[in-house]
């Protein structure tokens, strides 16, 4: 009975290859759905964006290259390409900044009080960023918490100005992607053992040494993907560039929302996009390649380390 | 030697638990401002600590639209992340149970959504529903559908992977002894395979309902007449007309996000929120 029950193995490898064939079947449905919505629109857009705006909406019959000719040449834009790379960058970098020790300390937290931390992190993280904005006005604008806090102590005069700048555009990305990348490094973290960290510091590493060759070589991927996903969306988010620039500061996507929404030129809104969308795409790329460069030197350091 | 290391380990904790304190204040200390702000009484838009006449006074004048955007927002993000969440499991299931050729080519196709500024993504769907509705007479803006199709887009990524990180750790080998103990594939699927991916599933179904419910650069474009999300409503009443009354809507969506969160920590548990954990 039990013998009759147990497969030849040759049937069994069959089986599973057909078992296969039918799991990718399930691809099919996402695939077709993911890729449509992804080609569809994109092509439109792009085909939008080489004509020429007639105003109201409507676009020429005929193909130009006339707007990314105006989009790369005009210094205009340009600042405001460089504007939005280094404000989204500089965001990413505070955020990591802020983000690797915390997401460190409570990945390798024994105590009950993780709990606490993760659900107040969530909160933030659910917490939509225009209510992080109006927040940052009551703090930080110039009748607000910080100002108020400083004049009563008579260690200012005039109110400081903080928002309607860069400065509290950066603040707000800050707040925006934060908690994001805070979670996504507590994954990263809570998958390297901590019982590596203290292998290496039984064999005399420090702490810093332990964190340099044996963790932060384990986490790079994790910490360079998440870092593309929070630079990523800054370079896409318009929210605190609009309430917190205070019309002054004119990042690509509040030109392009601006575009959109009150010029209704579209054609110039596709080519501003296509070009965010390509610079975006290009600065992901970048990473990767230098990731894959770095991947081979770190991993090998990692396992020296972890023989020695 | 060992009082040495101790210290270390004092230094470096305590350095480390000085940061994880600022983040938090710098988090949520603007969240609890707004709450306190939330009770001053007077029409003023300034900040002070102890509110002159402290009333709940603008939670009972909270414009109706308010409310209707809230209920909006809820619709898209359970109907969004539902959707997202099944796509990403069947698109995760199919990559690694069916031991696609190019995964890795598969799993960053799916991924590509995130590599989108989302202010792209806004403006591509926007004009893609023009030219639906021009060909086809199919009107999809400011409608439920065209917001979560948007959404849904936008969150597969995040279902994808957290899913196929669990498969990929469970293995097939406890299915396949189910199996050869008697269950059927539908039975073995059904009792072990998708208990072992409910981390997956839940860290997925809850970020994507997270970022659909928070989103504005996608959803500014497409909500629109009577179909605006609470977000969105929010950002408009910042750019172009103050109302008192957000103050005390922010704080009661900050206080249902709390409580969701603590009932889903309750239910399911906060280990499964944390992306790629352990399990």
């Amino acid at each position: 009975m039990a013998a009759g029950a147990r497969r030849p193995s040759a049937d069994h490898a069959d089986l599973a290859s057909e078992r296969s064939r039918l799991w990718r079947l399930l691809l099919w449905p996402p695939f077709v759905i993911a890729l449509a919505l992804l080609v569809l629109p994109q092509a439109v857009f792009v085909w939008m964006s080489f004509h020429k705006s007639l105003g109201m909406g409507l676009v020429s019959d005929f193909l130009t290259i006339e707007n990314y000719r105006r989009v790369l040449t005009d210094p205009f834009y340009l600042h405001a390409m460089w504007m939005t790379f280094y404000l989204s960058l500089g965001a990413t970098l505070i955020n990591l900044a802020l983000a690797l020790p915390t997401a460190y300390y409570l990945a390798r937290l024994r105590s009950r009080w993780v709990s606490y931390f993760v659900v107040l992190l969530l909160v933030s993280l659910f917490v939509t960023v225009v209510i992080k904005v109006l927040a940052l006005y009551l703090v930080l604008g110039k009748e607000g918490m910080i100002n108020h806090t400083l004049r009563a102590l008579y260690l200012i005069s005039e109110p400081v100005q903080m928002l309607n700048s860069q400065l509290g555009v950066l603040i707000g990305l800050v707040q925006y992607t934060l908690p994001l990348l805070v979670m996504l490094m507590i994954g990263v973290f809570q998958t390297i053992p901590s019982s590596l960290e203290d292998a290496a510091e039984v064999h005399g590493a420090t702490w810093f040494s332990s964190l340099s060759r044996v963790v932060l070589p384990l986490a790079w991927p994790g910490v360079i993907a998440g870092s593309l996903i929070v630079f990523n969306m800054n370079m896409g988010a318009f929210t605190s560039a609009v309430l917190l620039g205070g019309g002054r500061v004119l990042t690509f996507p509040v030109l392009i929302h601006r575009k959109v929404i009150l010029d209704v030129d579209y054609a110039m809104g596709a080519t501003l996009s296509t070009v965010l969308l390509v610079f975006v795409l290009l600065v992901n790329l970048a990473s990767v390649l230098l990731l894959r460069e770095r991947r081979g030197s770190g991993s090998q350091r990692a396992a020296t380390v972890h023989v020695s | 030697m060992t009082g040495m290391l101790r210290d270390w380990r004092l230094m470096r904790n305590g350095f480390l638990l000085a940061v994880t304190l600022f983040v938090y204040l710098f988090l949520l200390g603007p969240v609890v401002v707004i709450a306190v702000a939330s009770l001053e009484s007077s029409m003023a838009y300034h900040f002070t600590l102890t509110p002159e006449n402290p009333s709940l006074r603008w939670y009972f004048a909270i414009p109706g639209k308010y409310l209707h955007a809230f209920g909006v927002s809820f619709l898209v993000a359970s109907i969004s992340a539902l959707i997202a969440t099944a796509l990403g499991a069947m698109a995760a299931l199919g990559i690694v149970r069916g031991q696609s050729r190019g995964a890795q080519l598969l799993q960053t196709f799916f991924r590509l959504p995130l590599q989108i500024p989302l202010v792209v993504t806004g403006v591509v769907f926007l004009q893609f529903y023009y030219l639906l509705f021009d060909l086809l007479g199919v009107s999809l803006l400011g409608k439920l559908a065209g917001v979560v199709t948007a959404h849904v887009f936008i969150t597969i990524p995040y279902n994808v992977s957290t899913v196929a990180v669990v498969l990929m750790r469970t293995g097939t080998r406890l299915d396949e002894a189910a199996e050869s103990l008697g269950a059927t594939p539908w039975s073995a699927f059904r009792r072990v395979t998708l208990p072992a991916m409910k981390p997956g599933l839940f860290v997925g179904l809850f970020y994507s309902f997270i970022i659909s419910f928070g989103d504005v650069p996608v959803t500014v474009f497409l909500a629109g007449s009577g179909f605006v999300t609470l977000p969105v409503e929010i950002f408009h009443t910042l750019q172009f007309d103050w109302e008192p009354a957000v103050l005390a809507l922010s704080t009661l969506v900050v206080l249902f996000s709390f409580a969701l969160i603590v009932v889903v920590q309750r239910v399911v548990g906060l280990d499964l929120v944390v992306p790629q954990s352990r399990r």
